[in-house]
């Protein structure tokens, strides 16, 4: 008899901690309902993508020698370089440069490797097409410059979490001036130099 | 006591006074409370998806629906028409008829169920005698439909989405009726306007809710297992049976299903706040207020009032349970099927018998406080 009233007490005591718990999910979802959404509502506002953002390649057509170490560091050989030898001055000739998005894994080999700089990173993400061979950029495509974020008046620029000061998680209705938390890259370089000075 | 605004009498007096005869009259009465019950469980059911979408939204910290309308408040028609206008697909392997007739036995039987939910003390379309019963008995035909759209589907997570949402509403039935009873039993009736009579007179404290607080949960944990709602979804449950037996649903029939089940979710909360937070009961009696006031109660705009007041309660009541409806669904993970079957048999079933039992007992011990 004892033991069947400690089992119902067990019992209670379970269901009577299930309930509790249940309880507190509930503040917890309640809760969250008076917070402020953290969407960006993507055509109208867009993330500043942050420096090293790996974003759409840029080349520029007069800076290449078609020495092909993009194709060599690329981990699918990607980049289609296709030039001629020129005898008379004894220099390589580029004819085309192109490079298929649709396959690029924006590792940035290339970007790194290229001994002239001609290639480099820039901050273009929305890369969607009808079709997918739209996205196989030829050397005037790949020249071209992406619209900046912060400067398209149709977009609304918001700051990405690293870039927000400190305590701040919401990007909407940051005031103008406020700076991320943190020393800025310059700052930290001229302190660098400052302290070699001395 | 007052019997309030009666429509349906005031109604056939106009018509036999403009020279039609008494039984013509209460034909052209007879449509309009049936257009009535279609177009009104219709709009609960159009404001409790958007409710979901925008509450869903808010416990997520996203906006949801946005720009369909001011807060995105069309999306639920642009759902309708879309589901409305889709290409109906019978799959050519599935039993056309009976996949044709799941739907509609899933939903008519939620929607006649509107039949005895009051909103005033004449303002229901019938006040049967079996009134309460009435759902219950309409609720378990529902499963037949279930199981007959898995079955016909010919599709393996259909038929086990079907067998599901059968053994679920069959076993959680059980529970719901025996909190039923217990009610019932307070009431010494039941008919829905006699069960919210009884909780009317002290305002909130005369609230079934007091004298039956098991019964409450009991009751409100089985109506979310009836409506299949999300810590009981599994007939549905996405990540192991796609979609349950509306997998090879698409069109309006599965508009139909998913019109159901939110008719149901809509039509238990209303169950809810009639059984047990007062119906149409305002949380100070009109009674007393119309005292302290100094107005008779025969007043024709008083009586207006409350019968506005008890519609407006009525629904306040039923969608803050729609609310804490929607906030468990983001709140709860859900169960497996033998937690589910261990739920509902071996805890909602004896829980809710030793209620009946209690208010057995009590009803002979305190039968003042409790309709001896």
């Amino acid at each position: 008899m004892l033991k069947f009233l400690k089992q119902v007490t067990d019992y209670t005591k379970e269901a009577v901690q299930a309930a509790r718990f249940i309880g507190q999910g509930l503040s917890v979802t309640f809760d969250h309902m008076q917070r402020r959404p953290i969407t960006v509502q993507y055509p109208y506002e867009k993330l500043i993508p942050s420096e090293r953002f790996r974003g759409r390649i840029h080349f520029e057509f007069d800076k290449c020698i078609s020495c092909e170490v993009c194709v060599r560091v690329c981990p699918i050989n990607l980049p289609v370089v296709d030039w001629e030898f020129n005898k008379e001055t004894k220099k390589k000739k580029l004819n085309h440069y192109s490079i298929d998005f649709g396959v690029c894994i924006f590792c940035g080999n290339c970007v790194e490797y290229c001994p002239t700089n001609c290639l480099s990173m820039t901050e273009e993400y929305d890369l969607s097409t009808y079709d997918r061979h739209e996205l196989n950029f030829d050397n005037v495509a790949l020249g071209r410059l992406p619209y900046k974020v912060t400067e398209d008046p149709m977009v609304q620029p918001l700051r990405e979490l690293a870039y927000l000061p400190k305590g701040v998680l919401d990007p909407h209705g940051l005031p103008p001036g406020s700076r991320r938390a943190g020393k800025l890259p310059e700052e930290i370089l001229e302190e660098a130099e400052g302290n070699g000075a001395k | 006591m007052n019997s309030g605004i009666d429509l349906q009498g005031s109604f056939i007096q106009l018509l036999v006074d403009l020279g039609l005869s008494a039984e013509a009259a209460r034909v052209v009465w007879l449509p309009l409370p049936m257009l009535l019950v279609l177009v009104g469980a219709t709009l609960g059911v159009l404001v409790t998806t958007w409710l979901e979408r925008k509450i869903s939204a808010a416990a997520q910290q996203r906006i949801g629906p946005e720009f369909a309308g001011p807060l995105g408040m069309l999306i639920p028609i642009a759902d309708g028409l879309k589901l409305l206008v889709k290409e109906d697909i019978i799959p050519a392997k599935a039993d056309s008829l009976l996949f044709t007739l799941g739907p509609a036995i899933v939903v008519i039987p939620v929607f006649l169920s509107f039949l005895i939910v009051p909103f005033g003390q004449n303002l229901l379309i019938t006040d049967l005698g079996i009134g309460i019963f009435l759902w219950i008995s309409l609720s378990s035909i529902a499963p037949i439909g279930l199981l007959m759209a898995g079955y016909a589907s010919n599709n393996k997570y259909s038929l086990l989405g079907g067998l599901r949402a059968a053994a679920q509403s069959i076993s959680y039935e059980i529970p719901l009726a025996l909190s039923v009873v217990a009610i019932a039993m307070m009431s010494n009736s039941l008919s829905t306007v006699d069960i919210v009579q009884q909780q009317s007179g002290y305002g909130i404290l005369g609230w079934n809710v007091w004298r039956q607080p098991i019964g409450f949960l009991i009751f409100w944990i089985a109506a979310l297992a009836e409506c299949e709602r999300l810590p009981f979804d599994l007939p549905e449950a996405e990540e192991e049976l796609v979609a349950g037996y509306q997998t090879e649903y698409a069109g309006i029939k599965f508009g139909l299903f998913y019109l159901g089940s939110y008719v149901n979710l809509v039509l238990s909360s209303l169950f809810v706040s009639v059984l047990y937070l007062g119906g149409w009961n305002f949380i100070i009696p009109i009674e007393v207020l119309a005292d302290w006031l100094g107005v008779s109660e025969s007043t024709p705009w008083l009586q207006v009032i409350t019968g506005s007041l008890g519609i407006i309660m009525t629904l306040l009541k039923a969608y803050l349970l729609v609310f804490l409806a929607i906030l468990l669904r983001w709140t709860l993970p859900r169960v497996r099927i033998d937690q589910l079957l261990d739920l509902g048999w071996k805890f909602l079933l004896p829980v809710s018998l030793v209620n009946l039992l209690l208010t057995a007992a009590l009803k002979l011990a305190f039968p003042f406080a409790f309709g001896g």
